[in-house]
């Protein structure tokens, strides 16, 4: 399955939008935490999980998705949201724990929930998947459209969650695709050091599914993938999975010093950086020149900078509201 | 590191004084073995397992998968066999993944074998918030877990008990819940509590858990806490130093057992009584320790006992919210204040 | 003889600063060559600082202070 040119371009501008927002992101969290790095000063106080690098898995998949469609994303959602179409002012704004924020600062990164378009996401490893099931049965027993996503880590997948939700959704054959980012790490941990098998992919033998692989994070090989895996539940053909080989260009979180990973390996992983290496395909393929690209560019950058600025001006709630929405 | 500096002046963090206690016993006990996630080569994501991967290597100090229900299921087979695990659950609130392995075989192993298989493990995981990590990253749960029977509980407020609670957690025929927080690890980047690094003797020594301590002598009030709520209420003690009263600051240490005797002469002194927890208001500690007093004697109570604890809601991520919503000095001598109003 | 103590060039990588979040033995005591002294973060990366020398510890930098690589922390008589 090939992209349209409309859709290429969507997934580029989609990515520097992310990236920009992670960059943007990351030194304002840094504000108020040198020299003296205390996760609950600055702006953005609390852990913070940037999804540099992880960027084609988002875009990939959520151009074949529509509004209605329903989406679970991970702990490190910032990438998902953007490529879902959740409401950028209102997330940056949650970011930052304001009022006018998706959840008026209750939830913070790790916890964003935007309705309109079916996106939640979760603290919690492996968790999103389970939802994710209950979301394509409830369509299938309403009889209305739509089919879920859940993301999750390669960490994910030694989960019980994991296997239990892929089970149910075979022997119910619902409309939902699960799909691993595999970043290779799970904070310390290399995935061979945690994993039985070189690729999660083959585990969908297990519930009889179709798994598929994606090398390189290939922007374009995962769209394909994508879109084959939801054109077949959009048919009722039943669950797939896909583990796409990505990169975490960032720590496991901010603050993160990377001792673990062997010398090199992020630098080599930088220079493959996933956008740069699609502007390059866009520009050859004479989709994009520089005149263009800057355009584009400049109006993502400009959108996340209105964001920011959205959720800098707003307010906190007041302390009290911490006693609100408990209950509906 | 070497053994020469004079006796006292030492201080340790909580981190390093977990770390150490259970240095000293994978030394003198080959069944002790530590699981869990980012323990080896990182040394835990809070510290308290630095140093043991570089010292007894892979394969007694063992990263494992993001596999909760199984490694601390495995970590009851390899104690019910004869090893003492040592398991780490890096946030307590992960505990919902994995609660089966904890409260019905961890805890009742013992029990449905009529005390017959011995499940010596000790269970450690991170509590606490107030550095915005929202509400899958900052609860405390003590009450959830003293309230199921058949493991203990400890949760010390410095290094010194830190390491003689953990010491005798490795000792100890029953499973152990070992709560450490997060604000008094000693790791920079959650902001530390001063007061939870003090000297620490090099050489092995335990602390009976069960037992809780009298950490300020006072007889107008008692303030009753653990953890980090410890500190909270020694700070309040000071402030009401201040205005002329003197209260008594109890360190529970320990929830399970629950050293009822102790509260209960404390109060028997003073007549007040303030119970602080950064867990939960409802149906958890504050209630219990209340419950302790009254039920023994609610003659001893010159004024209706009060709480300080952390409101039944999920806890926020805006640090506007999370902070009015914890406990702290402030809020404790407010109770005080009220107290003495009524 | 007096000997300095101080943050050694080679505890972490780049020139970041760092703040010592706790000295690990009282001002005024005696201390022995090795031992742990301080601890010494940088963003979430904690290093340790250890005894040079044998002697009795004067701090000269506090819990809290921001201190560089190659900076004088403390120093031991003996």
């Amino acid at each position: 399955m090939q992209p349209t040119t409309e859709q290429r371009l969507w997934m580029y501008r989609h990515m520097v939008l992310s990236r920009y927002l992670e960059e943007r992101i990351e030194s304002l969290y840094m504000e108020g935490k040198t020299p003296v790095f205390n996760m609950a000063k600055g702006p953005i106080p609390g852990e913070m999980h940037l999804s540099n690098g992880q960027e084609p898995c988002a875009v990939g998949v959520c151009a074949h998705l529509d509004p209605e469609d329903i989406v679970t994303a991970t702990h490190r959602p910032h990438h998902i949201a953007v490529a879902k179409g959740v409401d950028l002012d209102a997330m940056v704004a949650e970011i930052f724990g304001k009022a006018t924020g998706l959840a008026g600062g209750r939830g913070g990164h790790m916890h964003l929930f935007d309705a309109k378009v079916n996106f939640s996401c979760s603290g919690i490893i492996g968790e999103g998947l389970g939802p994710a099931v209950g979301a394509a049965l409830s369509r299938k027993l309403q009889g209305k459209p739509g089919v879920a996503v859940a993301f999750m880590g390669e960490g994910a997948a030694n989960q019980g969650a994991f296997h239990e939700a892929l089970n149910l959704a075979a022997v119910w054959q619902l409309p939902v695709v699960f799909v691993i980012e595999d970043n290779a790490w799970g904070i310390s941990v290399a995935k061979q050091a945690s994993t039985a098998v070189p690729r999660n992919d083959r585990r969908a033998a297990a519930y009889d599914m179709p798994g598929v692989h994606v090398a390189d994070n290939d922007v374009e090989a995962i769209f394909s993938a994508a879109g084959e895996a939801i054109a077949r539940v959009r048919e009722g053909q039943g669950p797939t999975l896909i583990e796409i080989e990505t990169a975490r260009l960032a720590g496991h979180f901010m603050g993160d010093g990377e001792d673990y990973r062997p010398k090199g390996e992020k630098e080599g992983l930088k220079q493959r950086d996933p956008i740069p290496r699609y502007r390059k395909q866009l520009l050859d393929a004479g989709l994009l020149d520089d005149a263009s690209d800057d355009t584009l560019v400049e109006g993502a950058h400009a959108r996340v900078e209105a964001a920011i600025r959205f959720a800098q001006d707003s307010e906190f709630l007041p302390p009290e509201a911490a006693l609100e929405a408990v209950f509906v | 590191m070497t053994t020469t500096t004079s006796a006292g002046t030492r201080k340790l963090t909580i981190a390093r004084a977990m770390a150490e206690a259970t240095a000293q016993e994978m030394r003198n006990d080959p069944r002790v073995f530590v699981m869990g996630e980012d323990i080896g080569p990182l040394g835990g994501v809070f510290g308290n397992t630095r140093g043991l991967y570089d010292e007894f290597g892979p394969e007694r100090v063992r990263d494992t998968p993001i596999s909760e229900t199984a490694f601390i299921g495995a970590a009851v087979g390899a104690a019910s066999d004869g090893m003492r695990p040592i398991v780490e659950l890096m946030f307590v609130d992960f505990f919902g993944v994995c609660m089966d392995a904890i409260y019905n075989l961890m805890a009742k192993n013992t029990y449905f074998s009529g005390g017959k298989v011995k499940v010596p493990m000790v269970l450690m995981t991170s509590t606490g918030g107030g550095y915005s990590d929202a509400g899958q990253h900052s609860q405390c749960l003590y009450g959830t877990f003293a309230h199921l029977p058949g493991m203990k509980v400890v949760a010390p407020s410095n290094a010194y008990d830190a390491k003689g609670l953990m010491t005798a957690a490795i000792h100890d025929d029953n499973p152990v819940v070992f709560m450490y927080h997060k604000s008094l690890q000693g790791m920079g980047w959650l902001g530390t509590e001063k007061g939870a690094t003090v000297p620490v003797p090099e050489e092995s020594y335990t602390l009976e858990i069960g037992k809780a301590a009298v950490v300020r002598e006072g007889h107008d009030v008692t303030l009753v806490s653990l953890a980090a709520g410890v500190h909270h209420c020694l700070r309040a003690a000071q402030a009401l130093e201040d205005e002329g009263f003197s209260a008594e600051v109890v360190d529970l240490r320990s929830l399970v057992p629950l050293d009822r005797e102790t509260l209960r002469a404390s109060v028997a002194k003073t007549g007040r009584l303030i119970v602080v927890d950064e867990d939960y208001h409802s149906f958890g500690v504050s209630g219990e320790i209340i419950a302790s007093v009254v039920e023994h004697d609610h003659a001893c109570l010159k004024a209706a006992p009060r709480r300080v604890a952390y409101p039944d809601i999920p806890i926020p991520f805006a640090p506007t919210m999370e902070q009015w919503a914890l406990p702290n000095a402030d809020k404790i001598v407010d109770a005080f204040h009220q107290m003495m109003l009524s | 003889m007096s000997i300095v103590i101080t943050v050694p060039d080679d505890l972490w990588e780049g020139d970041s600063e760092g703040v010592i979040t706790a000295w690990l033995v009282n001002d005024g005591a005696e201390v022995a060559q090795g031992d742990l002294v301080a601890e010494v973060m940088v963003e979430k990366a904690q290093y340790e600082i250890e005894a040079p020398s044998t002697g009795v510890l004067s701090i000269t930098k506090q819990e809290d202070e921001v201190v560089e690589k190659g900076e004088t922390i403390a120093s031991l008589e003996s």
